[in-house]
């Protein structure tokens, strides 16, 4: 007899519905499995023998055919599993279900228990799309499956309860599992009922903007980045508290909007290790480590996974030691950064990832990290250092908007009573700064507004404009060097709660501008001559 | 043997072109070129016995072999360079005219007094520009580390603005760094600098200081060396060529040396060779600072300490240029001993500009590098320190590196201004 089960598998961050259609037939006994199904589930056919077997129920001693459909679609993963060996058991007419508009979606051990499987809630999302008004899942990823509206989720535990909430009339409603709903970021209901369980990695603690003594520059620096949606670059000696800094961002931005928390959920779906129980509301902060490989950065692999790009999506990207990261590497970033999107191409088919994510990234000023440091410490040869922050190449160049030299913080201010601002008190100045910039036309952040764009929404006074043409001309910027600097100077407006780009803005945008690439001693040479 | 046509070219040299094919010779040093000169009379003599062929090597090498046993005589590969060198006189004479060099020898007229009187001078100098800057009646090096510090880079230039304007000529290595500094200094003030350089013209080194050279050469300067243009430098040419700064110099000044720092090699020369040697003195855990210290140290009651720039001047006994206060008051007694008139003062420089400006100004000249120092001494917000910053950097009053600030242009060699008692 013939089975049709719903379940669903992912290509990339999408969940595809996958219909499996289940032949038992007199015939030799075996089991084959057709429709571009991948090493994992061909090795279904073992799971759902042994979980059959072992929960009670007969495996059928007969021709068992299944068509994962749509034939073409190449699926991968144990995500199919539970559908398979309930469809063995209708197929087998080893009981009656009901089975409208239900999916079925989980792995199975040898044992009959039904595991979760990563991408739950992108998997849902699809089915839903497709009509299906019921999903079993297992218990451990029924909360994530519960963050969608509008589709019942039944959490099972084994094979056999999967039978038996089948075999139910009616829907056990009773074992519903605490859900959040979409709502608004700010409303009381979300906000009530945020369970504390957000983390989706285990990340380091988050250090308080408090804790960085002195560095006044850096954390201003820091703070116009994050308001405008600025490339940010911090560069100095070992020790100087770059990669403190950076990692004060996550408490720095301001939650998610409705959309990008769906977003960023989805992608910490796929990408987490464990099921989630909530709505990713925090952007996410990705900090690879520089040893990273071509694909854990930019996604792909058998199973097309997204890559730490994607999953910075919505939030930051923070590169330390930027230069030690692989050329290839660095490479790669330049269609994320120039599209925010990132499209991992296979033979027949591509995946899009979203990779609209902030860059972040910390080196030191030369190889041997001591240049700066202003008492000869620096080993490096004549003209090294320069090259060194030169190395940074085209694209990623063109994305940094502010760079940042660090210099080391003199044991006078480490001491000095004056207690630094708190990471609340800036998120606040960001947090408002961001929503003037989406308020208004063309309603993106400073960094993401066009050349043209920006020239109209900046609203130059009319000295600021002379100056404008002064800094371009003294500092040789580029069309693009000048666009940066007027995007950096309208954040600073943005934080000030200006309606125009004053003179002192760009000034002060200017300081942050790339260090120009020639030799110290051909600048110092040409500031003589002047 | 040779042809009697190639020893008639040899007759028809010159001393001073049988001196450059010589000198052009590698592994033929000045002292061994001073003790073949010696015994065979002349240049064109050791050229002529060098014609002969292989034969004339054993004679060679007896040339140059020393007098009391100490040193050695020259290699007989050396001899054998020589006796290929005789033969290809000609080409080696067409590719020193072709580079435009002047060319003077040990002995003539063009030659620096001062450089003639050291124990082993050179017997040939390449100098391009204009070699008349070798002549000055005032002449001082101002040598120090490739590496040093921002203060020990602005001394420096203030030492040379300060020391051109009274007129001397400034001799340097054109070395990144300390050298570098000083050279650049000098172009600034439009006044005389000579850069002596350890390889042949076609491969200055660092290469990165071309444009330094051009300008030197451009303000009425030299660029000088005793190798011929083609000739590479190597480890060994750095510090011989150092004796060559050094002998061009009344006196030698250090600003900054580390402890294994070859500027030391040339205030060792400088004492050597009977010169004055003043080291710039500094801190005694500053790196930068170890090797003048140690040098002083080591020959106390030699060398001298800079106190800074007026007691340098004093020291060196040139006269301070009158202020420009009065001019009214002393009318043309004494006039400027040179051409360039007193620069602005860090006041007038910094005149007219918005008051918190001019207070990140004051602080940078009273040496507060990093933003944080900035903000702690003048108490403005970070945003305006940043903002003044630029602005000065626009007038190329100030310039920072890797976020530390420092004087620039006309206000780094106007010198300390008045520190403002806010800011002590």
């Amino acid at each position: 007899m013939l089975a049709t089960i719903l379940s669903a598998t992912l290509f990339g961050l999408d969940g595809r519905v996958i219909r499996v259609e289940v032949d038992v037939a007199p015939g030799l006994p075996g089991m084959t499995i057709v429709g571009l199904a991948d090493a994992a589930m061909r090795e279904a056919r073992e799971r759902v023998r042994g979980a059959i077997r072992n929960s009670g129920f007969v495996y059928p001693p007969r021709r068992i055919s299944v068509n994962l459909a749509p034939a073409d679609l190449p699926k991968g993963g144990a995500s199919v599993d539970l559908a398979l060996a309930i469809g063995i058991l209708l197929g087998s007419e080893q009981f009656q279900p009901r089975l409208e508009r239900t999916a079925l979606i989980g792995e199975l051990s040898m044992g009959g228990e039904v595991r979760p499987v990563p991408g739950t809630l992108p998997m849902v999302l699809a089915l839903a799309r497709r009509g299906v008004r019921r999903v079993l899942v297992a218990s451990a990823a029924a909360p994530e499956a519960a963050l969608l509206p509008g589709i019942d989720v039944e959490p099972v535990d084994t094979l056999g309860g999967a039978v038996d909430a089948l075999r139910r009339r009616r829907r056990a409603a009773a074992r519903r599992p605490p859900r959040v709903e979409l709502g608004e970021a700010g409303s009381e209901g979300a906000v009530a009922r945020r369970p504390t369980v957000v983390a989706i990695d285990v990340a380091l603690p988050t250090p308080d903007l408090a804790e960085v003594r002195g560095q006044l520059a850096a954390r201003r620096a820091l703070e116009i980045a994050l308001a405008g949606g600025h490339g940010l670059l911090l560069y100095g000696p070992p020790g100087t508290g770059k990669t403190l800094l950076a990692r004060t961002v996550p408490g720095l931005l301001p939650e998610l909007d409705e959309r990008a928390s769906l977003a960023a959920t989805v992608v910490a779906s796929v990408a987490a290790s464990t099921p989630l129980c909530a709505l990713v509301r925090q952007p996410p902060f990705r900090a690879p480590h520089h040893t990273s490989s071509y694909a854990a950065m930019v996604g792909g692999g058998p199973r097309l996974s997204p890559g730490e790009v994607t999953r910075a999506d919505h939030g930051v990207l923070f590169l330390d030691e930027l230069a030690e990261f692989s050329r290839d590497v660095l490479e790669a970033l330049r269609e994320p950064l120039e599209e925010g999107r990132v499209e991992i191409a296979r033979v027949g088919r591509a995946a899009v990832f979203p990779a609209r994510f902030q860059l972040v990234a910390a080196m030191n000023p030369c190889p041997c990290g001591m240049a700066g440091a202003n008492d000869g410490r620096c080993v490096c040869r004549h003209s090294v250092p320069e090259r060194y922050l030169a190395r940074i190449s085209g694209p990623l160049r063109d994305r940094i908007d502010l760079w940042v030299p660090m210099t080391r913080v003199s044991a006078a201010e480490f001491l000095a009573p004056r207690e630094p601002e708190s990471s609340a008190v800036v998120a606040r100045r960001i947090g408002d700064a961001r929503r003037r910039q989406t308020t208004r036309p063309p309603g993106r952040l400073n960094a993401r507004v066009g050349g043209r764009a920006m020239r109209t929404a900046a609203r130059l006074e009319p000295r600021a404009a002379a100056r404008l043409a002064e800094l371009a001309d003294s500092e040789g910027l580029s069309g693009r060097g000048t666009d940066r600097l007027l995007r950096v100077a309208r954040t600073i407006a943005d934080l000030a709660v200006a309606e125009t780009v004053e003179e002192a803005f760009l000034d002060e945008a200017a300081t942050f501008r790339a260090p120009a690439a020639k030799p110290l001693d051909a600048l110092t040479a040409a500031g003589h001559a002047g | 043997m040779t042809g009697p046509a190639t020893l008639n070219a040899g007759a028809e040299m010159s001393e001073r072109d049988a001196l450059a094919v010589l000198v052009a010779v590698e592994g033929v040093g000045p002292i061994a070129l001073a003790r073949m000169l010696g015994r065979l009379g002349s240049a064109r003599q050791i050229l002529e016995v060098a014609q002969r062929g292989a034969a004339a090597i054993p004679a060679l090498i007896a040339a140059s072999a020393p007098e009391a046993g100490d040193g050695r005589s020259m290699p007989g590969a050396v001899a054998a360079a020589l006796v290929s060198a005789a033969d290809a006189a000609p080409a080696i004479l067409a590719d020193i005219r072709d580079s435009g060099l002047t060319v003077i020898a040990l002995g003539e007229p063009g030659y620096p007094p001062r450089l003639a009187a050291i124990a082993t001078p050179p017997h040939v100098l390449f100098v391009h520009g204009n070699a008349a800057a070798l002549l000055g009646t005032r002449s001082l090096a101002i040598v120090g580390t490739r590496r040093p510090t921002i203060g020990g880079r602005m001394t420096a230039s203030r030492i040379a603005a300060a020391l051109s304007r009274a007129g001397a000529t400034i001799v340097s290595g054109l070395a990144v760094g300390i050298d570098g500094a000083a050279h650049a200094a000098v172009v600034a003030e439009g006044g005389s600098t000579v850069a002596v350089i350890a390889g042949g013209h076609r491969h200055l080194f660092p290469s990165g200081h071309r444009a330094l050279a051009d300008a030197i050469v451009a303000g009425g300067g030299a660029v000088v060396s005793e190798h011929p243009p083609g000739s590479q430098p190597n480890r060994g040419t750095f510090p011989r060529r150092n004796r060559i700064i050094s002998g061009l110099a009344d006196a030698v000044i250090v600003v900054e040396a580390g402890a294994r720092s070859g500027a030391l090699t040339t205030a060792a020369w400088a004492l050597e060779q009977g010169r004055g040697c003043y080291l710039v003195p500094g801190a005694i855990d500053a790196p930068m600072s170890a090797g003048c210290l140690a040098f002083l140290r080591e020959c106390a009651g030699e060398a001298r300490i800079v106190a800074g720039v007026p007691q340098l001047l004093e020291d060196l006994g040139i006269a301070v240029p009158e202020p420009r206060r009065q001019p009214s008051a002393r009318p043309s007694t004494t006039p400027p001993p040179s051409a360039h008139p007193e620069p602005p003062s860090a006041d007038a420089l910094l005149n007219g500009l918005p008051p918190a400006t001019r207070r990140t100004a004051d602080a940078v000249l009273a040496g507060f590098a990093t933003a944080d120092e900035l903000v702690a001494v003048t108490d403005l917000p970070i945003a305006a320190v940043l903002s003044a910053l630029t602005v000065l950097e626009i007038r190329g009053l100030v310039a920072g590196t890797y976020g530390r600030y420092h004087p620039a242009g006309s206000l780094m060699r106007a010198g300390p201004a008045k520190v403002p008692d806010r800011l002590r």
